[in-house]
């Protein structure tokens, strides 16, 4: 008990920083709970859910080294169990008016968190499916394979009518308002993959990224470590996606096309593959970064009336500022490392080391 | 050199995103200023129907750019035809622009993603061809000035029980496309009842959007032997496989719904597609209100080198209209008054024909434009009037 006590206590005295910062982030998002608009709102719990996805995705691109390219389809997984379980039953007959829901499903209701942890478990099992012949396999194969079943998973919801209304999707859908539902779930996905990158799971999952035949050598079967990153980034990206259908309140095949991983590929590939931290700035900036620039794309945005302000042209800026860090930044705003308290440290000295470099040889010169 | 170049860039950087938050907020609160939000999908894939309302609605507001003594401002925000880029382009007309009322935007989906935003923040919006029943099903804040899927389905099952004399159909639906689908099934349900025979539609393909090749459904269709083939979808699928049925030798009529009305239905089609018959919302050559005339001398004023007016931008026009007729008769910009006023609509003179809001939100329509593609063009065939 005692030591217990103790190791708490020299835990708390270690990471005392983390601890206060925990504290604030949590006390930060109460106040903005309370005071945020509607507008900003969404937008930082869409950055939450993005974070939610790209963190998974991030498991296995980043740490584990399989190029997956699922993330779509484990997305509409999560997102039509959300739709299908939580809309009210008395609604159902309106929204499927072509055909009527199957009657298996058309009477059961669940509740939010339960289609949500649901939604999490049926988009691992089919990582499972997919990933028991795939993950055998060295070189490419799992993104081929992923990429066609988050086609595949879509034109089926497509064309089951009676289960998610077709294309006609599903509408509805009790949405969640409070920023606790987004921003808790996206502090547990980051406490989880920080902690399971830091166990010896996560130094499996590095070896494996970095050189299959010398893990094996060491013991690591890759089989079991890939699928094991594999399985638990389906399950929080189904999670994900069920936050984002309830988020929006509507559901339809066309929102996961294989162009919506791509938005998280861009994420991890900006914030650093490899990096929790990273993947977490990129996420925000990326979200936020697009409405920032929206400016542009009205008419007379310095008092004159240029033509090319007009809509679009922010994502022309977006992409350039993309460039312009992939070209000074290549591995990404973090690379892998991660944001503690140490590199912000040496970061500063650095920066302040350089500035005061600086101002001592151009005293050295004015000298001269 | 490299480094202080990055540094200069990430200046940059913060200093457009600053710009940016700040920018926009300077020219709000002006009480002489009514604010109109048009959320469209001005890039990404639907963005040449975005842009066709666009122009109905800023023509529009050229013609008639005050209200009440007050100037009518339009904030356009592009919602990138992506979803949830819809419901924060929403939200910030609404919270950020603090508009009055919201048009838009092309494509059910997107409307419906919008849709409960405009509920919860208690902000009017008229859809302008959004045509699928949910949009404006159970939000009191949603309505609508074009005619439903529905309706639109009875219409060419009218016309083809009515006019072509058909006893058997063939159906071929986008199934990727939800205003295909809806069509082909209000179609079905329509022409099985006209005919009264259950079996009336003898055979149903199904094609993705994107498809190339449909000689596959196409043969199915040929051994079925049908009078007429129903096929709504989008234009350039449409008219790949119109081309493709006429190489195959089938001749029957072929029908379609309202996509079809673009340039490139033509251009793609050729010869193949004269005679393709289709319903839509507007004729350019024969408006059938004294304002439809208006629109139409204004937009061949403002657009002279342009063959025909779409019938989304005259439905832009008329969303916008409605708007000022609403906000004249609720006396105030207040946005719950103008959704009062709006849901009041009686007989109003619209472009496109004269519209009554009834409880759904909807607009009260009880005809249809055909038209026939004839010579290289959209030609005006009849008018079908349904008395529901």
């Amino acid at each position: 008990m005692k030591n217990t006590q103790n190791s708490l206590g020299a835990y708390l005295k270690k990471h005392w920083k983390t601890v206060v910062f925990l504290v604030l982030v949590l006390i930060g998002i109460g106040i903005a709970d309370q005071f945020v608009n509607s507008f900003m709102r969404r937008l930082l719990n869409l950055s939450a859910i993005y974070t939610i996805v790209a963190l998974s995705m991030n498991l296995v691109n980043g740490f584990t080294g399989q190029f997956s390219l699922g993330q779509a389809g484990f997305m509409a997984i999560g997102a039509y169990t959300v739709a299908i379980f939580t809309v009210p039953v008395g609604l159902r007959s309106t929204i499927f008016y072509l055909a009527p829901m199957a009657p298996l499903l058309a009477n059961i209701q669940l509740p939010f968190v339960v289609a949500l942890i649901l939604g999490g478990f049926l988009s691992a099992g089919v990582a499972f499916l997919i990933g028991s012949p795939c993950l055998r396999l060295r070189g490419d194969y799992l993104a081929i394979a992923t990429l066609g079943f988050s086609e595949i998973i879509r034109i089926i919801f497509t064309n089951t009518q009676t289960i998610t209304n077709g294309a006609l999707g599903i509408k509805s859908i009790p949405t969640i308002n409070s920023l606790w539902w987004t921003f808790g779930i996206a502090l547990i996905v980051i406490i989880a993959c920080f902690l399971l990158i830091n166990s010896s799971y996560g130094r499996a999952f590095k070896s494996v990224r970095e050189d299959e035949i010398a893990a094996e050598a060491m013991g690591v079967s890759l089989f079991k470590t890939k699928m094991t990153a594999f399985l638990i980034s389906a399950f929080f990206t189904g999670i994900g996606g069920g936050l984002y259908a309830a988020l929006l309140g509507t559901v339809d095949p066309k929102q996961f096309y294989f162009t919506l991983t791509y938005n998280f590929l861009l994420i991890i590939v900006l914030g650093g593959m490899g990096s929790i931290s990273g993947t977490i700035i990129a996420s925000f900036v990326v979200t936020l970064g697009q409405e920032a620039l929206r400016f542009l794309d009205e008419p007379m945005a310095f008092g004159l009336d240029l033509p090319i302000f007009r809509p679009g042209l922010r994502m022309v800026v977006f992409s350039f500022l993309l460039m312009v860090v992939v070209l000074f930044y290549r591995k990404g705003l973090m690379g892998t490392n991660e944001l503690t308290w140490n590199f912000i440290i040496n970061k500063y000295r650095s920066i302040k080391s350089r500035f005061t470099k600086k101002a001592a040889s151009a005293q050295g010169g004015d000298s001269k | 050199m490299k480094k202080s170049l990055s540094l200069l860039l990430c200046l940059a950087l913060v200093a457009t995103m600053t710009a940016g938050c700040s920018g926009s907020s300077t020219s709000s609160d002006n009480s002489d200023v009514i604010k109109v939000g048009v959320f469209e999908p001005l890039t990404g894939a639907n963005a040449s129907g975005g842009e066709l309302e666009l122009e109905g609605v800023q023509l529009a507001n050229q013609l008639h750019p005050e209200v009440l003594g007050k100037k009518v401002e339009l904030v356009v925000a592009d919602n990138k035809s992506d979803k949830a880029e819809a419901t924060t382009a929403a939200a910030r007309l609404i919270e950020k622009d603090k508009v009055s009322a919201i048009l838009g935007s092309w494509g059910s989906s997107l409307s419906m993603a919008a849709g409960d935003i405009v509920k919860s923040n208690k902000i009017p919006a008229i859809a302008l061809s959004a045509t699928n029943p949910q949009v404006t099903l159970g939000n009191d804040y949603y309505f609508r000035v074009c005619f439903l899927d529905p309706f639109q389905g009875t219409v060419m099952a009218n016309y083809a029980y009515k006019t072509l004399g058909a006893k058997k159909v063939a159906i071929v639906q986008e199934v990727s496309n939800d205003y295909s689908v809806g069509l082909a099934k209000f179609f079905t349900d329509s022409f099985t009842k006209l005919s009264g025979d259950a079996s009336a539609i003898v055979s149903t393909g199904n094609y993705n959007t994107g498809d190339q090749d449909f000689n596959g459904i196409l043969t199915n269709i040929k051994a079925t032997n049908p009078d007429v083939i129903f096929a709504p979808g989008n234009y350039t699928e449409s008219a790949l496989l119109i081309k493709q049925a006429r190489a195959l030798g089938i001749t029957c009529p072929i029908i379609g719904g309202d996509t079809w009305e673009t340039n490139e239905f033509i251009t793609v089609g050729g010869a193949d597609v004269e005679g393709a018959v289709m319903s839509t919302f507007f004729d350019d050559t024969n408006p059938p209100t004294e304002a439809g005339k208006t629109f139409v001398a204004e937009y061949k004023k403002l657009y002279p080198d342009r063959q025909n007016i779409p019938a989304v931008t005259a439905l832009g026009y008329d969303g916008y209209m409605m708007l000022m007729d609403a906000i004249q008769r609720a006396g105030s910009a207040d946005p719950q008054a103008i959704r009062d006023a709006l849901a009041t609509t009686t007989n109003f003179e619209g472009a496109t024909g004269v519209i009554t809001i009834n409880a759904n939100g909807d607009a009260e329509k009880n005809s249809a434009i055909v038209k026939v593609v004839k010579d290289g063009k959209f030609t005006y065939l009849d008018t079908v009037t349904i008395t529901q």
